[in-house]
This record gives C-alpha cells, structure tokens and sequence, in this order.
C-alpha cells in the first residue's frame, strides 16, 4: 500500500466515499479491476485523481494571475484617486477654487475601500499559492472565496458611491439645483472618473475569482 | 470487503447529505428573505411622490425617484434582483430535493455573484446621493434638499434599508453554496 501512504489524505478519501460507486456508473477511471481487493481501489482512485488535480492546478495558477491584475488595479484607482488636488488659477466669488478626494465623503470612501481591497490582495497572494502547490485543498480555497466575496461587495460599493458622484459632477441635476462642477475642474473630474473605471475592473476581477474558487471547489 | 464497501455506502448517504440537504433549506429561507428586502426597498423607493405646498422661483416643488437618476437605478436593480431571486427559488428547491446536483450549484453561484455586485452598486450609489441630500456639500456648492422635502427625505433613506439587508443575505448564500459544493457527500 505504497501510493496509500504517500499521500494520506487520499487514502481517507478512498475509504469512505465512491470507490463502490464509481466503478458501475463512472467510466472516466476506466479501470476494468474491479473485482480485486483494496489495493486496486486505491491506485484506481489515486491515478484518477491525479489528471484532476492538474486541472486545479491550472484553475490555482490562473487564480493567482488574476490576482496579480487586481492588485494593479486596485493601487491604481487608490493612487489616482487619492492624489487628486487641483487647485484653479483663478478666483470665483461662489465656488471654492480647490478640489481633492476629501472633499467628497463618497471618495473618502473609494479610497479606503479600494486601499483594503490592495492589502487584501496582496495578503491572499500565499494562500494562492497553496493553492497551486496543493491543489486539493479545501481549507484555504474556501477561505478566499468567502473573502473574495466581502471583497466584491466592498469594491463594487465604493466603486458605485464614487460613480455617482462622478455623474452628479458631470451632468449636474436641474431638478435639484446642483450644478456641474465638472466644467471648472476638468482635471480632477477626469482623473477621478479613471479612478473609478479601474475600481469596476477591480470589482469584475474579484466576482471572477469567486466564481474560480467555486468551480475548483467542487469535489469529484 | 466487499461487505464493508457497502456498509460505507450505506453510512455516505444519510449524514452527508443531511448536512447538504440543511444547507440547501437555509439557501432557500435565505432566498424569501432577499425577495421580501429587494421587494420593499424597490416599493419604498419607486412610490417615492412629495410635492411641497408652496413654490419657489428657483427650486422645483416636486420630488420624485425619478429626479435622480441614481434613485432610478436603484428601483431598477432592486427589480432585477427580486425578479432573479424569485426565479432561482426554483433551483434552490432542486437542490433541496437533489442535494447532490453540481453544475446547477456553480452556475446558482455565477449567478448570485453577478447579482451581489448590481445589488451593491445600486444601494451603494442610492446611499452615496442620499447622504448628500442630507448633507450637502458646501465646496461643490449642492444644497442639501432634504431641508425642504422632508419625507421625500426620509422615504429614500428607509428604503436603503432593504437593499443593504439583502447584500450579506447574497454573502452568505454564496458562501452556503460554495460550502454544498465543498462537502465530500457532493457528487454528481
């Protein structure tokens, strides 16, 4: 019982779950020996298990290339939008002549959201990796899909809050007297609403990655 | 051997998919609850109608969802969501039924990822013009309405409620799904 013992966790597996099963209704294993002893089972299961753990793998390797994307994006929108300043040359009697993030509570917002999502990403970068190097377990898989989901929840919601503000600065609303305040201050609109298009990318990178770690997940 | 073999047949079935079958029911309660939050947020909202007794020359004497076009995205996305709740019910009873069903789990996983994210954006940009119709903001020069349109103000702050009891509700369901799918009794 050679390839029992070196990898325990499998032998366990093998015991109690669909060795009896998958003999009659699967065919992918493809061994026709059944009808020998435990030995058997346990290379059948083992050598079927293999092909499937290097399609976690790749599911694993993937996970950790998209992380990386999310984590440029993710500084990106917190540094661009957290060093807007622009201040007007000139002087009008009703509008202040400076512009920065903390001015608007809603970017205040983006801008710790987007900052929790990079040191988030950053620190799931070894988790990721576990998950390639071991790419049957469960433990660390489950724990950065349950995270990666607050994560989405946080990106897409400061990402929103920032975007409609950014639309109110752009458009202005009549029926509430709020003007535009994007015809004064183009720089910082413009910096601003790039720091929110790379803040949705961010988010869609997240929902994909939960949507990976679902689909490595499974157990077969 | 092979008594033995189905004697782990026997013991797989009942607490395995026991679990997975109590996972599946609290998927589906938790599914009514995000219609019955969606639903109210998006009435709250969309019957939003204040017209104030007395006009101004500059300021309109009318407030509805409609005047911002923030509110309007919420009465939307908080349609979608309660509509796609509604229909995913379905397959939260097959999975009640069916504990072992895979594919339709991942796909009821895309699906509710996709929605978590509309849902936050929607309440999230509601919440973002909500507080500035409090507030106000005295560098960009916007006037805080909620000044004159009291209950117009607190309508659209009551329904945020809804739509932000619905978003850990789509957390968790998440979670329920990803854990269902991560049993060892899950098998197609």
């Amino acid at each position: 019982m050679d390839s029992s013992q070196k990898s325990g966790e499998m032998a366990i597996n093998i015991n109690e779950t669909k060795s009896a099963e998958i003999k009659p209704t699967k065919t992918k294993s493809g061994k026709g020996k059944s009808d020998l002893g435990p030995p058997i089972i346990v290379a059948t299961t083992k050598a079927a298990r293999d092909p499937k753990g290097g399609w976690k793998r790749g599911v694993g390797i993937f996970d950790f290339i998209l992380r990386i994307a999310a984590i440029g994006a993710a500084l990106a929108a917190t540094a661009t939008m957290g060093t807007t300043d622009q201040t007007l040359p000139f002087f009008t009697q009703f509008l202040q002549f400076q512009a920065s993030y903390d001015d608007l509570p809603a970017f205040t917002y983006f801008v710790i959201a987007n900052g929790i999502a990079s040191a988030y990403l950053v620190l799931s970068l070894p988790f990721s990796i576990v998950c390639i190097v071991r790419p049957h377990v469960v433990g660390a898989r489950l724990l950065l899909l349950i995270l990666d989901t607050v994560m989405v929840a946080l990106t897409t919601s400061g990402a929103a809050a920032a975007a409609s503000i950014v639309y109110l600065a752009h458009n202005g609303n009549p029926n509430t007297n709020w003007n535009a305040i994007c015809q004064q201050f183009n720089d910082f609109c413009q910096r601003v609403s790039g720091a929110v298009v790379a803040s949705f990318i961010t988010a869609l990178i997240f929902m994909f990655l939960v949507v990976l770690s679902a689909v490595a997940l499974r157990r077969n | 051997m092979k008594a033995a073999a189905l004697e782990f047949r026997g013991s797989t079935s009942t607490p395995r998919t026991g679990v997975n079958r109590g996972v599946s029911i609290l998927d589906f309660v938790l599914r009514l609850v995000g219609i019955i939050a969606t639903l109210a947020s998006a009435i709250t909202m969309g019957t939003t109608n204040e017209t104030l007794p007395f006009a101004t020359r500059f300021i309109r004497f009318r407030a509805e969802y409609d005047d911002l076009p923030s509110l309007t995205f919420f009465v939307a996305a908080n349609s979608v969501v309660c509509g796609y709740l509604f229909l995913s019910l379905a397959l939260s009873i097959l999975h009640i039924v069916r504990s072992a069903a895979r594919r339709s789990r991942i796909i009821l996983v895309l699906f509710d990822t996709v929605m978590l994210g509309l849902l936050t954006a929607g309440a999230s940009a509601a919440a973002a013009i909500v507080y500035l119709a409090h507030k106000g903001n005295s560098r960009a020069n916007w006037i805080a309405i909620c000044r004159q349109y009291n209950s117009f103000c607190e309508r659209i702050s009551g329904s945020l409620i809804g739509s932000f009891v619905g978003i850990p509700v789509f957390v968790l369901l998440i979670i329920l799904s990803a854990v269902a799918l991560s049993r060892r009794g899950s098998h197609k």
